[in-house]
């Protein structure tokens, strides 16, 4: 939900990013007809703008994803003892648990 | 310098469509490296020698914490003139020509295909294409330094430095598109073409698989000359709070002084 | 598996641990806000028609907006999730800068040149 929010954030911000743009074109444009000089946009263009790319940067943040804890003891602490001593390096296939598998086949016994 | 009045009708038929042209060209590429990608194939015999060279490290590194008959046993393995793994394995040299090996060609191949040859070819169709307009200005002053670089296709003296011209635009845009591929298409893609021509250029040496022969000769070395220094001589006296550890020594590895 | 952990002895003496994947996890984070946050303000400078110096300081300008925010959304206590602030604030300033140019040029080509 948080999400669809924040998405909607960034949404507006980009569409009003636009109008600003869209604005500030057209100002150029009128400007160019009339035969004025350009000397700075109007100021609602520029609030506009600023305003907009803020608000987008807030969206695109959340939208980001969360920080993690960087202290390895926060991420320790929900580990538990059987997955801390799971080493694989030392796992050992070769025992006699395989006797219990129903495809065993027994050596043959040659001390008879 | 007089202000310059472009035609609208560039902005909408040369300058949008250049950058619109060279990012989705970008995105396309990376799919179609995706689909070209060949898994490489390790070989067991790489793996096992890969292996085998990280074991003979771990030894070297940390035989102190082992006994004496141990490390002296687990070198024997690896060195001993007879019998040691180091000596019995023969491996081939690595053949240093890649046209004799075919997988390596394709690869080559692939490679020029989805990196050089669009680069070539829709550089060369949008210099064809959009040949010759200015399209923009860059917002701050330039020095004449620059013109060559930003006005490629249009040699006029009296133009301003900060005038961009279309071919000149495209190319921007292939450079500077690269950190928006990573946002679009995360990371490590394979729009990414700068990086392979990185690669191209000097990546080509390293990224040839060593020669195990000469690599299990520099282990055997270094193993032979390894000597053992026995770290846990006083362990007892350690463990039973003799001496007190310090923080160092309690949480850091490999450090036993 | 358990990331890999990274110790480091700060100023005062002690031993702090850094889980390797969550920095990680957070280095990407930073990294995709950073190139947005070039683009977008890059896209905003050449909407404002800015030039010259101007522009270059609006990026400045915006990378510190983007520090601010990115502290403000990690509250309080932001050693929790970054080893230092100030590299916050630097790393990745010139890697932004190009694609801040470019958006710079292309909204200001797009709004003001035409």
């Amino acid at each position: 939900m948080a999400k669809a929010i924040h998405k909607l954030i960034l949404l507006s911000g980009l569409l009003s990013l636009f109008h600003a743009a869209y604005s500030a074109a057209q100002h150029r444009s009128y400007l160019r007809i009339t035969e004025q000089e350009f000397v700075s946009l109007p100021i609602d263009i520029l609030t506009q703008g600023i305003v907009s790319l803020f608000i987008t940067l807030y969206g695109v943040m959340n939208i980001a994803g969360d920080f993690k804890e960087i202290r390895a003891t926060v991420d320790l602490e929900n580990k538990s003892w059987e997955t801390l001593r799971n080493i694989p390096s030392f796992y050992v296939f070769n025992h006699r648990g395989k006797a219990l598998s129903p495809n065993y086949i027994p050596p043959s016994d040659e001390m008879d | 310098m007089a202000e310059l009045l472009l035609d609208s009708q560039i902005r909408v038929w040369v300058f949008l469509p250049i950058v619109v042209i060279t990012f989705l060209v970008g995105v396309v590429r990376h799919y179609v490296s995706i689909l070209l990608a060949s898994q490489k194939k390790v070989e067991l015999q790489q793996v096992q020698d890969s292996q085998v060279m990280i074991r003979s490290h771990k030894l070297r590194e940390n035989g102190k914490y082992i006994p004496k008959q141990s490390f002296l046993m687990r070198r024997h393995f690896f060195n001993n003139e007879e019998t040691g793994y180091f000596k019995t394995q023969k491996r081939a040299a690595v053949s240093q020509n890649p046209m004799t090996d075919p997988s390596m060609m394709t690869d080559m191949l692939k490679g020029n295909v989805t990196n050089v040859l669009p680069m070539i070819m829709i550089g060369g169709w949008i210099n064809w294409m959009f040949s010759g307009f200015v399209t923009t200005k860059v917002p701050f002053p330039l020095t004449l330094r620059f013109k060559p670089m930003l006005q490629r296709g249009i040699e006029l003296v009296s133009l301003d430095a900060a005038w961009v011209s279309s071919a000149s635009w495209y190319f921007l845009n292939v450079f500077g598109l690269r950190s928006i591929y990573t946002l679009v298409l995360g990371e490590n893609n394979a729009a990414d073409q700068t990086r392979h021509m990185q690669d191209q250029m000097s990546g080509a040496a390293m990224a040839m698989p060593p020669d195990p022969k000469a690599a299990f000769k520099a282990e055997w070395e270094a193993l032979e000359i390894c000597d053992h220094h026995w770290a846990l001589t006083n362990i007892e006296n350690d463990l039973m709070g003799l001496s007190a550890p310090t923080a160092d020594s309690m949480y850091h590895q490999n450090k036993m002084d | 598996m358990a990331g890999r952990v990274k110790t480091k002895l700060d100023k005062s003496g002690e031993m702090l641990a850094y889980g390797e994947a969550a920095v990680r996890n957070n280095a990407a984070i930073l990294e995709y806000c950073r190139t947005s946050m070039a683009a977008l303000s890059g896209a905003t400078a050449g909407l404002l028609g800015l030039t010259g110096f101007y522009g270059f300081g609006f990026y400045v300008f915006a990378v510190i907006g983007l520090w601010c925010l990115i502290l403000f959304k990690a509250g309080a206590h932001w050693e929790k999730y970054f080893i230092s602030r100030r590299a916050l604030l630097t790393s990745g300033f010139f890697g932004g800068l190009f694609t801040y140019v470019l958006f710079w040029t292309f909204l200001y080509g797009m709004v003001h040149v035409y």
